[in-house]
């Protein structure tokens, strides 16, 4: 499967959405945590220095001030009392006790929160650390800064954003692999079946689509169009035993009644007997050949024609030499691209253009007749082509349809059912078939798609309309 | 010639067996499909007839059991069904000609002729000889009383076959089978313009016709018709 095409797929847009959700929804999941958890510990901490900052207050009415600035001393150097810090000053902002000196320089409230960095001397590096700190007013003009190192809270929340970071990478990482393994699981069955179907639809109508055996929803559904593929096939055999029973039938009876007026006609006594044993044959023939030609559409319209490879080309070279000697006036202009090659049924595309050269031949009175066969795209475009009457625009829908003859066409022989054979033809093949104006004559296109193997990938093929004259 | 005629259908098979007699043949019927292959077993035929759709044994069966068993009888198959694949199927069995339900007396007669002549020749013929006309099949060269005749390629086919059918009578159909390889059925006379044509070619400025047209069956190539 090439990379661009898949992804144009349905499928790689489903991979992608499947990782992206997966992300979304891990950020959510993940960010909530990250949100609850750093405001617990945030509200936590702050708790923690409010409530020092609440006793010191307390002790700061209780004792006399010496002893409070010996206490606030302590605390300050108590190796024990990791990471608080403290400052004392008094009522003319001069400092009493405390392990820094930051009050002066920051513009809080009292009863207000601060942060900064602190440089604190770790070994021989000088390490920088947060700081959380709330200033409490002590009355009398009296303020203390009670804070407590919130660094641990920051690495904290930084390993988690990154953990987070790393858990959204992964997730989309893993969703889009696991959508793709999906997808690809997917797909593969759709163009299992597609190709099946298609094998199918070419005439092979004793093929099932495939069932994978894991009994899930495609499966189900594989095994209901089986059941219909099965009612199909069922039906056309039918109608093929009916065809070829009824074909069998009525020969039988058309070969003793030839028998018969062939027996007549040599015991026949007077010429006028003779006669009309002789109408009797020529009646029998034609309708053997009538009977003949409704059973090459029946054959061809049934699709159970055997297919082969057939080199249109050739096909069509074989019978513009075929009947060049009968083009009257104007030799037959051929021009056949070699070598186009379809998957088709050499006899009946033989009697089908066979049937679109005599018709030329036949309406075209005389006129220059051509036949072309050329590559577009991935299709050979046969063209007849005649300078006669043609058809009018209104009747050319009439005129594949059985014993339709039209107006104009009673001096002629026919049965009404040449173009109506090029038409069961051109279905059996895939092809699509066209009348148009020559402007002036007839002009019928057949485009039929090239055999497998031998189509390029080339652009596709206008369409086969003619413009209008 | 010793025809066997296996043909379910009593009237047809009667029919045909009286239509073959009056052209001098010699035919012995059988009405099924085992007795038809127990009669092909035990006497010698020119030319086997055969319906496809027999009682007991099938057609087709009874080609297949006779080229098992060694025989090279030649088999015309004659059926009823479609004959588009029906022929393909018959030849594929070991059948040597096919030929559909309605069919004329004068085809079915002239293509049993050419199945037996068939059998009589002794393989390849490089060059052919009728009169004064003759046919190099390998220098693809053909003259008539020593002076060299021009034809295209597919009218030297056509005098081929003509020449390897000589003296016999050969139908339209046979001709498009033989010389084309098609099986559709032309409705205008393009079989007859293509005769013509070699007509022209082979036979004009020469007081002796070699090809000529037997009326309601085909042609035939032959110096003394």
């Amino acid at each position: 499967m090439a990379l661009v095409s898949f992804a144009r797929s349905s499928i790689a847009r489903l991979a992608l959405l499947h990782g992206v959700l997966l992300a979304v929804s891990m950020v959510a999941v993940l960010g909530g945590v990250y949100l609850g958890t750093s405001r617990l510990i945030a509200a936590e901490g702050d708790q923690l220095i409010a409530l020092e900052a609440q006793g010191l207050a307390e002790e700061f009415r209780d004792r006399d001030l010496d002893a409070f600035v010996t206490a606030v001393v302590d605390r300050a150097e108590d190796p024990w009392v990791r990471g608080g810090v403290y400052e004392l000053r008094g009522p003319r902002g001069d400092f009493l006790a405390g392990n820094v000196v930051v009050l002066p320089d920051l513009s809080v409230q009292a009863g207000g929160w601060a942060e900064f960095d602190v440089a604190v001397a770790r070994g021989d590096a000088n390490a920088s650390r947060r700081i959380r700190a709330k200033v409490q007013e002590l009355g009398g003009g009296f303020r203390l800064l009670v804070g407590h190192d919130v660094q641990d809270r920051r690495t904290f929340r930084a390993v988690m954003l990154r953990s987070l970071a790393w858990a959204v990478l992964v997730t989309l990482l893993f969703g889009a692999l696991g959508g793709w393994w999906l997808g690809r699981r997917i797909s593969r069955t759709a163009q299992a079946i597609s190709a099946s179907a298609g094998r199918i639809a070419a005439g092979n109508l004793g093929e099932r689509l495939p069932v994978s055996g894991s009994g899930d929803e495609i499966d189900a559904l594989v095994m209901r169009f089986n059941e219909l593929l099965g009612r199909v096939e069922s039906l056309t055999t039918t109608l093929r035993a009916v065809l070829d029973s009824t074909a069998h039938d009525l020969r039988g009876h058309l070969n003793r009644i030839r028998g018969a007026a062939q027996d007549a006609r040599k015991a026949a006594a007077s010429p006028p007997e003779a006669t009309a044993t002789d109408a009797v044959l020529a009646e029998i023939d034609r309708l053997s050949e009538t009977l003949q030609g409704l059973l090459r559409i029946a054959l061809a319209e049934s699709g159970t024609a055997p297919l082969e490879d057939v080199d249109l080309s050739a096909v069509a070279v074989d019978l513009a030499e075929f009947y060049q000697p009968v083009a009257e006036t104007e030799p037959l202009s051929v021009a056949v691209d070699p070598g186009l090659v379809v998957r088709g049924h050499r006899q009946l595309l033989a009697q089908a253009l066979s049937n679109l050269l005599d018709n030329a031949l036949k309406y075209g009175r005389g006129t220059a007749v051509s036949l072309s066969v050329r590559r577009v795209g991935a299709r050979a475009r046969l063209e007849v082509c005649d300078r006669g009457p043609g058809i009018a625009a209104e009747h050319r829908e009439l005129a594949t349809q059985r014993f339709r003859r039209l107006p104009g066409s009673s001096g002629l022989p026919g049965s009404g059912l040449g173009l109506s054979l090029v038409a069961a033809v051109a279905r059996l093949h895939h092809a699509e078939l066209v009348l148009a104006d020559a402007a002036p004559g007839l002009r019928v296109v057949l485009d039929i798609p090239l055999a497998e193997g031998h189509a390029p990938a080339a652009p596709a093929a206008p369409p086969a309309r003619a413009p209008r004259a | 010639m010793k025809i066997l005629l296996v043909e379910d259908d009593r009237r047809a098979s009667e029919y045909l067996a009286k239509g073959l007699r009056e052209l001098g043949h010699v035919v012995e019927q059988a009405f099924d499909g085992e007795a038809g292959l127990k009669a092909a077993e035990t006497a010698s035929y020119d030319v086997l007839v055969l319906d496809r759709m027999l009682p007991r044994l099938d057609g087709l069966e009874i080609v297949t059991r006779l080229r098992a068993s060694g025989s090279s009888v030649p088999i015309l198959i004659l059926s009823a069904l479609d004959e588009v694949d029906e022929r393909i199927q018959g030849l594929r069995a070991g059948g040597d000609d096919y030929l559909a339900k309605p069919y004329h007396l004068e085809e079915l007669a002239a293509r049993l002729d050419a199945l037996a002549r068939r059998q009589g020749e002794a393989g390849f013929v490089g060059k052919l000889k009728i009169a004064d006309l003759e046919l190099d099949a390998r220098s693809r060269r053909v003259t008539r009383a020593g002076r060299k005749i021009e034809l295209t390629a597919r009218e030297f086919q056509l005098l081929e076959f003509l020449m390897r059918h000589a003296g016999q009578v050969v139908t339209r159909t046979m001709i498009l089978e033989g010389v084309w390889d098609y099986h559709f059925d032309p409705k205008t006379n393009v079989i007859d313009v293509h005769i013509s044509r070699l007509r022209q070619a082979i036979d004009k400025g020469f007081e002796r016709q070699l090809l000529h047209t037997v009326r309601g069956a085909g042609y035939t190539l032959t110096e003394d018709p």
